[in-house]
Parts: C-alpha cells; sequence; structure tokens
C-alpha cells in the first residue's frame, strides 16, 4: 500500500502549525499555481457555469412571469419579468403549509447531515485506519448494500417503521437515511490517503485513548471531506421527495412535497410551481453561500493536512 | 469475545426479527373485522377523520369545516397528493404492507378501480338505503365489486363531449357554431365512421390534424366496448390473438390515423406545444379535459364545445370516496363519505374546482345548469355536459375487470408506436401487442 | 481519559502497519484498541440491520413467492418467478437499455468531472464561486431540470431540432430512437451528477501533497504531464470510489427516464425502459406482480455485484499500472535531462 506520505504533518507536529501552513502555501505555489491561468481557463470555466446555472435562471424566468406567456414560448424573455414577487407572495399565500414544511425540511436535512458526517467518519476512520478482524469483507458488504434497489425496500421499510409507531413522523424520514453506506465509503477512502498514520502513531505513543486518537487526528484530517459530505447530505436531504411522501402527510410535509403539491393545486400554472421552486431553493443558495467559503477554506485545510 | 458466534447469534436474532415482523405484517392485512369503537356509538367522542384526496376534488377548508359545524365532535382532515399517480402509488403502497397507515377515506380514480377487486374484503361495505339512487346507474354501477358490494361513493364523472376549435373549422370551410358542428358529426346518431368522413374533409382543406392522438381515440372507442378484454360473466381474460372486436377496432384507428392524426402523444410536451401551433382540430373532451386546454392555449381563441360524441355517449374518468376496514372510525367515515357525495357538497366541488358532479340530483341543480366558460367562447358546458352524462349507455360501457389495464396497456403502446413514434407498421405493433399479452401470462 | 491509557507502542499492531512487540498491557487500553474499531463501525451495521437488511431478506422472501401487490402471498413457487422475467423479452431490452444509458452517462461523466477538477484545482480567482457554482444542477429541484430537457428534447417542437432544422438537418427522433433516447436521457443524467463528482475528485487533488508537483516542475514536466503522472495515479482511490459508486448508481438509473415522457413507461417500444423502471412496472404498474418485481429486484443487485467486482478489478490494475508511471517518468526524465 503505497500511502503517499507528506512531510506537511512531520513539519507541523515539529515545527507549529505556522510552519505547516507556510510550507503548504510553498507547496502550492510549487504546484505550477505561482501564475495565474489564463483566460481560456476562465473561458471553460464560464461555459461550465453558465449550463449549470441555467436551470436556476430558468426557474427565476418563468417564476417571474405568467401563464399565457409560458404557454406561448420557450423562453419567457431573456431577462425576468416583474411577476416575481407577486407569484412569491400568492404561493406563500395559498393554502398550503410552507412554514411547516420548511422546519420539517430543515431539521430533517440538519440532523441527517450531521448524523451522517459523525458516523460516517467514525466508520471511515475505523475501516481505512484501524486493524480488526473481518475489516476487509466488512468493507466489501458496506459497499455491496448500496447496490439495494430502492424501490421494493419501501413497502418493508413502512412495515418496519409502522412497528415502531413512526408513521407520519419526522423520525421516520430521518432514521433510514442517519448513516449511509455512500458516507462511510468516501471517508474511508478520503482518510485512506489524508491521514498518515505517523499522525496517530503519535497520538498513541503519547498516551491518547482510542476515541481521543479519532478526535484529535481523524477529525481534523477529515475535515474537508466531512465538509463535502455534509453539503451533498443535505441537499440530498434537501431535495428527497418519494419517501417522505409516503411516510408524512400533508398536514405534515416537508418542501419538496408542497412543490409537488403545487403543481396540481395550479394546475399547469408554470410561473406559480416555479415560484414555489424558487422558494424552496432559496434556502440552499444561502447556504452555498455560507458553506462555500467554509468548504473552499476546509479543502484548502486538507492539503495541510495531507 | 470471540466475534464469529457474535455475529453469527447477531444474524440469527435478526432473521427472527423479520420472520416476526412478517407474521405481523401478515396478521394486520386479514385484519377485516370492524375495529373497536367503530360507530358513532359515543357521539362526544372527539375523533379526527382524514381524507385522502389527489389533484383537486373541491374540498376546501371551508367545506370541510361545514362538517365539524354539523358534527362538533369530528375534526376533517384532508391530504391531497398531486396526482392521481401519486395517490396510487401511496395507496398501494400501504396496503402492500399491510393496509396500516391508510386514511379513513381514500379516493379512487376509476381507472384502479378494479385493481382493488382482490382486497375487496379490505374495503367497508358502503350499500345503505340513505344513497340508493343518488348516483347515475352506471356510475353506482362503477362503484361496486363484482359481487356487488359497493365500496365506492361516486364524486365526479367525465362525460365526453366534442371540443374543437371553431376558427379552424371556419378556415377549411366547416361550420364554426356549435350546434352546427354537433349536427355535422351526426348529432344524437353521430358515429365514428361520421367523425372521421368530416375530419377527411378538414384536413383537405387544412394545414392541421384532425384529432390529437390515436391513442385518444383509442380510448373514445374502447369505452363504448362491452366486454373488451374480459368476459363479464367470470372476469376471464379475453385471448387477444384471437379477438377479432379489439382487433378491428384498433385496425380502424391506425388507418384513418394516417391521415387524421397529429401524432402527438397525450400529455407530453409536444402535444401541450401543438396547442399553440394550431396542431388539431378536435379532441375528445371529457368535461375534466376543459382545464388541461386552457391552460396549455395561453393566447389561443377559438375554442368550443358540441354538444355530441361519436358512438352515443362515452365517459372517461371519475373517481370514488372508500372506506378502508383499517381505520379506527369506520362508521363515522362512511357518514363522512355519504355527506361528501351528497348532491348539495358536489355542486358546491363543482364550483370550486370543475369536477362534474355524478348524481342525479346534482346534474338537474340549476347552478350547474347555468355554468357557462368564458375561454370555450362562453359555452353552456353546465348544460353541455349534462347531456352528454345523460347520453352514456350504461349496457355499453366496458367491463374493466382486474386485468382490463394490463392489456390495455398493450394496446396503447401498440398505437404509440405506429401513430408517435412511426417505428412499427400496424402488423408488426400489433405482433409485439400480442407477444406483450402473453408475457403477462394471463392464458 | 488519557492519564490511564497505557503510554506507549503496546497498540501499534493495531495501527495497519508493522506488527510490533507488545511491551506490556492494561486492560483497559486493550479492550478499547480491540473493541473500539467495531464501536465505530456499528451504527452503520445497526441502522442498515433495521432500514437495509430486513428489506432485502423480505425482497428475496417475496421472489419466491407468487405474490399479488395487493393481494399479498401466495403459493410458494421458487424460482419461478425468476425464470418468468428471464423469459421476457423485457428484461433483457430493460438491461440493454441500462447498459447502454449507464455507459453514455457514467463514462463521459468521470473523464468531464476529472478535468473541470483540474482546472478548478488551478490557481484561479473566486474560488467559492466557481467551486460552489459546479454544484448548482445537483441543487435545483429535478421537476425544473425535467421541464427544461424535455423542452429541449421534443421531437415536433423541440429546441434541438428546431436547431437541426434551421441548419437544414433531419430532426432527431428523440424519443422514437432507441440510442437516441438513452442519449437525451444520459445527458440529463450527466448534467444532474458531473458536477458532484467534480468536487470529489477537487477534494482528492487538493489532497496531493504539492512536492510531488514540485519535483515534477524541477524535472521540467509541464502541465498535461503533471496531470498525467501525478493528478491521476494520486487520485487512484478517488477513481475506484467515484467510479463503484456511479456504477451502482448508473445502474439504478429511474428519475431521468421516468421523467422522459408523460406515461413514465419506457416508451411505446419500451426502448428506454431500465431495470428499476421494469421493477416500477411490474411491481407498480397495471400488473401489480410483486413477486416477479422482486425477482428483477434481486437479478438487478446481482448484475450490479458482478459488474462491481469487474469494475474494481479493471480500475485497481490500471491505477496499479498507473502508480509506476511517476518513478519511471522520472527516471525517463532524469536520463533525458
Amino acid at each position: 500500500m503505497a500511502t503517499p506520505i507528506s512531510s506537511l504533518p512531520v513539519i507541523a507536529q515539529t515545527s507549529g502549525k505556522g510552519a505547516a501552513k507556510w510550507a503548504a502555501r510553498r507547496a502550492e505555489k510549487a504546484a505550477g499555481a505561482n501564475r495565474r491561468p489564463g483566460w481560456v481557463t476562465y473561458l471553460l470555466l464560464g461555459i461550465v457555469i453558465a449550463i449549470s446555472a441555467f436551470p436556476l435562471y430558468y426557474v427565476i424566468l418563468l417564476a417571474s412571469s405568467d401563464q399565457v406567456t409560458i404557454s406561448q414560448t420557450v423562453i419567457p424573455g431573456l431577462l425576468p419579468q416583474g411577476n416575481f414577487w407577486n407569484n412569491v407572495q400568492t404561493v406563500l399565500n395559498g393554502p398550503y403549509p410552507i412554514g411547516k414544511a420548511f422546519m420539517n425540511s430543515l431539521i430533517i436535512a440538519v440532523l441527517q447531515s450531521v448524523s451522517v458526517v459523525v458516523f460516517s467518519t467514525l466508520a471511515g476512520y475505523s475501516f481505512a485506519k484501524l486493524r480488526f478482524r473481518g475489516r476487509g469483507p466488512l468493507l466489501v458488504f458496506v459497499i455491496a448494500t448500496m447496490a439495494v434497489p430502492t424501490q421494493l425496500a419501501v413497502v418493508p421499510l413502512f412495515i418496519v417503521m409502522t412497528k415502531l409507531n413512526l408513521n407520519n413522523t419526522i423520525a421516520a424520514v430521518i432514521i433510514p437515511g442517519m448513516v449511509t453506506a455512500f458516507g462511510v465509503f468516501w471517508m474511508t477512502q478520503y482518510l485512506e490517503n489524508a491521514l498518515p498514520y505517523e499522525l496517530i502513531e503519535a497520538a498513541r505513543v503519547d498516551g491518547a485513548s482510542m476515541i481521543r486518537t479519532f478526535w484529535n487526528v481523524a477529525i481534523p484530517a477529515a475535515r474537508p471531506a466531512a465538509a463535502m459530505l455534509a453539503l451533498f447530505t443535505f441537499i440530498g436531504s434537501w431535495v428527497n421527495y418519494f419517501w417522505p411522501f409516503i411516510i408524512l402527510s400533508a398536514q405534515n410535509p416537508t418542501l419538496p412535497m408542497v412543490t409537488k403539491l403545487l403543481q396540481s393545486g395550479y394546475h399547469t400554472d408554470y410561473s406559480l410551481i416555479m415560484a414555489g421552486v424558487a422558494i424552496s431553493t432559496a434556502p440552499l443558495l444561502v447556504l452555498f453561500f455560507l458553506a462555500g467559503r467554509q468548504l473552499v477554506a476546509g479543502i484548502m485545510q486538507g492539503a495541510v493536512k495531507g | 469475545m470471540i466475534r464469529s458466534t457474535r455475529t453469527r447469534r447477531g444474524a440469527a436474532a435478526l432473521a427472527g426479527a423479520s420472520v416476526i415482523a412478517l407474521a405481523l405484517g401478515a396478521c394486520s392485512s386479514s385484519g377485516d373485522t370492524p375495529n373497536e369503537g367503530s360507530g358513532t356509538t359515543n357521539p362526544d367522542e372527539k375523533i379526527t377523520l382524514t381524507v385522502a384526496t389527489f389533484n383537486n376534488f373541491g374540498y376546501t377548508d371551508e367545506l370541510l369545516a361545514e362538517y365539524t359545524a354539523l358534527h362538533p365532535n369530528i375534526t376533517v382532515k384532508q391530504n391531497v397528493a398531486a396526482l392521481s399517480d401519486d395517490a396510487r402509488l401511496n395507496l398501494t403502497t400501504k396496503m402492500a404492507a399491510g393496509g396500516e397507515g391508510l386514511a379513513d377515506i381514500e379516493a379512487i380514480e376509476i381507472d384502479w378501480m378494479p385493481e382493488l377487486e382482490i382486497v375487496k374484503d379490505k374495503f367497508a361495505d358502503l350499500a345503505s338505503d340513505k344513497v340508493a339512487g343518488r348516483w347515475l346507474d352506471w356510475k353506482e354501477a362503477q362503484g361496486k365489486t363484482s359481487d356487488g358490494k359497493l365500496i365506492g361513493y361516486g364524486t365526479d364523472i367525465g362525460p365526453e363531449a366534442i371540443c374543437y376549435r371553431a376558427d379552424l373549422f371556419k378556415e377549411a370551410g366547416l361550420p364554426s357554431d356549435r350546434k352546427e358542428v354537433a349536427e355535422l358529426l351526426g348529432g344524437a346518431d353521430a358515429t365514428w365512421d361520421k367523425y372521421y368522413e368530416v375530419g377527411k374533409q378538414f384536413v383537405a382543406n387544412s394545414d392541421s390534424a384532425w384529432f390529437d392522438s390515436a391513442g385518444a381515440i383509442w380510448q373514445g372507442v374502447v369505452g363504448q366496448i362491452a366486454e373488451p378484454y374480459e368476459n363479464r360473466a367470470d372476469g376471464s381474460a379475453k385471448d387477444l390473438a384471437t379477438n377479432t372486436e379489439i382487433k378491428a377496432a384498433y385496425d380502424k384507428i391506425v388507418e384513418v390515423s394516417a391521415e387524421l392524426s397529429g401524432n402527438f402523444d397525450q400529455w407530453s410536451d409536444d402535444w401541450a406545444a401543438a396547442f399553440q401551433n394550431n396542431g388539431f382540430a378536435t379532441m375528445l373532451c371529457p368535461a375534466w379535459m376543459t382545464g388541461p386546454i386552457e391552460s396549455n392555449s395561453g393566447g389561443v381563441t377559438g375554442w368550443d364545445v358540441a354538444d355530441v360524441f361519436p358512438g352515443g355517449g362515452g365517459n372517461w374518468g371519475g373517481s370514488f370516496l372508500t372506506v378502508p376496514n383499517t381505520g379506527k372510525n369506520v362508521e363515522a367515515a362512511k357518514e363522512l363519505a355519504a355527506w361528501l357525495t351528497a348532491p348539495e357538497q358536489q355542486v358546491k366541488a363543482f364550483n370550486n374546482a370543475g369536477t362534474f358532479p355524478s348524481q342525479i340530483e346534482a346534474l338537474a341543480s340549476e347552478d350547474l345548469k347555468a355554468s357557462t366558460n368564458e375561454f370555450f367562447s362562453n359555452a353552456p358546458v353546465g348544460e353541455i355536459f349534462a347531456n352528454r352524462a345523460a347520453a352514456v349507455d350504461a349496457a355499453n360501457l366496458p367491463f374493466k375487470g382486474p386485468n382490463y389495464f394490463k392489456i390495455n396497456n398493450a394496446i396503447t403502446n401498440a398505437l404509440k408506436r405506429v401513430d408517435v413514434e412511426k417505428t412499427d407498421d400496424a402488423k408488426t405493433s400489433w405482433d409485439k401487442a400480442i407477444s406483450e399479452f402473453n408475457d403477462l401470462g394471463l392464458m | 481519559m488519557t492519564v490511564q491509557s497505557p503510554p506507549n507502542q503496546a497498540l501499534q499492531p493495531e495501527l495497519d502497519r508493522r506488527p510490533t512487540r507488545i511491551a506490556f498491557s492494561q486492560k483497559l487500553g486493550k479492550w478499547d484498541v480491540k473493541l473500539s474499531p467495531y464501536l465505530y463501525i456499528s451504527p452503520f451495521f445497526i441502522l442498515f440491520a433495521i432500514t437495509g437488511l430486513f428489506p432485502l431478506l423480505y425482497t428475496g422472501y417475496i421472489s419466491v413467492h407468487e405474490w399479488h401487490t395487493l393481494g399479498g402471498k401466495g403459493a410458494f413457487v421458487g424460482l419461478d418467478n425468476f425464470t418468468a422475467v428471464l423469459d421476457q423479452a423485457t428484461f433483457w431490452k430493460a438491461l440493454r437499455n441500462t447498459f447502454s444509458i449507464f455507459l453514455l452517462s457514467s463514462v463521459p461523466q468521470v473523464i468531464a468531472a476529472i478535468i473541470i477538477a483540474a482546472i478548478l484545482n488551478a490557481n484561479i480567482r473566486a474560488k467559492t464561486f466557481w467551486r460552489m457554482g459546479v454544484l448548482l444542477p445537483y441543487v435545483v429541484a429535478p421537476i425544473a431540470v425535467g421541464l427544461i430537457f424535455s423542452r429541449i428534447f421534443g421531437d415536433q417542437f423541440g429546441l434541438v431540432n428546431a436547431l437541426l432544422d434551421g441548419i437544414g438537418l433531419d430532426p432527431v427522433r428523440w424519443h422514437s430512437d432507441a440510442f437516441a433516447s438513452h442519449f437525451a436521457i444520459a445527458t440529463m443524467v450527466n448534467f444532474r451528477w458531473t458536477g458532484y463528482n467534480t468536487l470529489i475528485f477537487l477534494a482528492a487533488m487538493q489532497a496531493i501533497p504539492g512536492e510531488l508537483y514540485e519535483a515534477a516542475i524541477i524535472d521540467g514536466a509541464g502541465r498535461i504531464r503533471q496531470f498525467f503522472s501525478i493528478t491521476i495515479p494520486q487520485l487512484r482511490a478517488t477513481i475506484m470510489f467515484v467510479v463503484i459508486t456511479s456504477t451502482i448508481g448508473g445502474l439504478q438509473i429511474f428519475d431521468e427516464a421516468r421523467a422522459f415522457d408523460a406515461q413514465g413507461r419506457g416508451g411505446g417500444d419500451k426502448q428506454w425502459m431500465t431495470l428499476t423502471m421494469y421493477i416500477q412496472d411490474l411491481g407498480w404498474g397495471n400488473q401489480l406482480n410483486f413477486g416477479r418485481a422482486a425477482a428483477v429486484a434481486w437479478l438487478l443487485f446481482l448484475v450490479i455485484i458482478a459488474i462491481g467486482i469487474v469494475n474494481f478489478l479493471i480500475t485497481s490494475r490500471i491505477s496499479t499500472a498507473g502508480t509506476k508511471t511517476p518513478k519511471t517518468s522520472k527516471k525517463a526524465k532524469k536520463v533525458k535531462l
């Protein structure tokens, strides 16, 4: 196993954090980054972002239009029109429990993200860095569980949740997503590379218990991957429709359930439907804005640790 | 601790647990005896009833509050699914899991009513003197199982008329007034042949197609065949390979579609866009279709409704309220379902959401008869569709057993291949339908 | 806590590397070391036992019975459900479609993701903006994406066909032609997941030690050379991860294919029906044949496992071959210099 061993943690150990940071900066420069890339790079990125952002822009375009215009043209003008706030108002004042849906979605997404990150990091650390009997087969088993088609799991899962008396509670939505095979696999792969054995050994030599070692050594190294896992989990949970729809009810919904209801409530008035989509997407954009800096900073820290 | 035994023991315990859970699931599914607390024995007991509907049944909070005003101990909550497919998926999943978690009242669309035959024991018998004779007889018949048990109270129906573009008719030199159009298509004696014949005149003088989709026409034609795929007597499936009646109807539609169809798949984006592009001049038009036509036709004027339908009358769609046996308050739920489907409430629902009532009394109400539709050139839609509902011949309505939609799917797929996708001709597509039928393993 | 723990290397055998002597042991510490790994992975397995294992076993149990989705269990039929679906042309067609869509989506997706990640890994301005930007398609509700793509890939009034018509080409029959429909569906899948995989690769690239590049630059390696000699081999584990997860996800393609037309049953000739759609159609469509649906679910599970193993073997061979490259190339360079 050719674990890439960087000298940086050693620098951090021996010369303190400041030195490590400096070394990292130097390393980054050395990575051919001492000059900024030219306009071709930005052009390519610009194209990628334009394609990526188009659906979101399209949502705004439709949400700021009206039914007649939308049924007449595919793209109702290249710039948003004036109807956006009207449509948002209409949806917010409609007969849908949007406030409750927002709280439900928020609670579910936050709890799932936190729990997935904690449990996946624990398990990933264990699989990547600790030796125990059955490790290989158990990891393969974890990965294999991802291959179970979800379609059929719904009925047995519903039976389980009913037996646990969790029907129509958000707990029934949260529990199945508290730790995912994807998360465990992801943290395992990441920590395998990003966490050098020297750090663990050093902590153990200092007499740290297993959990303390995990806390002091693994967690910091895992931070960038954990930040990403949290973001992915949060978004995945936020847009999840199917299972909440089965187990919850229209009085106790999540945001995607309300968005879906708008589709029937307003027939095919896409301006209102898209206003609903915009409302349910906005919190994610706020999250992007807040988490984005953290995430990028986190990834940079990863470079230091790695 | 020795790990291997631990895991083995754990696995055994798990296996045990799942067997228990299976047994429990099986148990709960057979619980068709009325539960404790059924009936309104204690009128002061506070209960909450849930009504699961889809789309828009016109049951507003105000309407439901009226029921609470009449029965102060009862609160009614509505659990709305966006589309009937969603509601079906929800119901099916919960039924498959043993029936728990179902609402006290579940709305069912006619399209999946026949499926419930196999679980008819899980639904309460709704027959009572109070509701006898409330509905059009054919609607009431649709709410019954094969052995005559009434499991669904009718809500709305979809009596079919012909919606048409008066402006395109005029351009093609055809009469455009709704009375004249009804006469043109044969009036009370309208036939499919007449409809196709006028269509041929139309396409000869127009760039637009006559109708939108072969699949839509099939819906109308098969809706007038008494026993299309199954024998009414015992519910058994007919072999499609030897079903000459269906084969003839299929051949006819394929033949005329080559000339008359817009080749659209209903509900696709192309279909929706065609409303903006004068894609077709007529549509088979159940009462509820007026909604989608209007919302797809922003800026387009000229739609109208003619009080006529080829082959007499036809019905497309409509729903029922059922009461699953698994509920805690079956008797109270029955009472609520009866109230919701009473003529007075259904007229209100019609005013709220345009769901066309199925109750004889509601169909005669002045409120309904006076309703017009501005978008459809102010056509008196209430009166027209009430007439169309009266024209439906109960004896001609198709028998839909548990296999109806499986087999019907094979045919609509076949039509889609020829009409929309153009990957097959009539013959090869029919052969594929037969092999699809054989895959169902019904023979 | 720390005080109670043994102050030394007694625990080293538990680390993945060199087993060493056990100087002395303290019971508590020993238990700590032995049990901790299991404790850490236990949440996953406990949860899986509740929400994953039971469904899996239950599905197996269903698959060997005659089982109507609504009506429930019938007679035990052994492997009849399996042989019945294997006998149907639809199963094989669905298998073909699944593979076709999977290949059209995952291969370009992984390649594009690595390239975009490499660009994002450069010292660009406004990093946050670009990095978050690529994840936008993952955020926007599928209904909006579906709406856009159905207008792009319409047969008669779609955007692409309008453009083709404008330059005098024949329209593509997006919904009739099997390959065209697979391409359109794969495009939707790629659109949604490329950014996601990009960020995964980016995180891994950020963890590549800088001095590897430093050494390469000293050796005179250009950017492209660095990319192939350092970045790709160092991404070994991540490529494996992405390939395995996107294989598993790709073979379960459902939402995009289902949303491709109004009926969601894969077209008139089932030309874009995937295996998961077939499961849905059998179990929840008009057939309501839960037994056969469960059988297909198990077959799909086995197919995914088989492909996963093949994938793993191929990827690990490529990347082991890859790891040697930096050394050899360095040597080659040195000789040249």
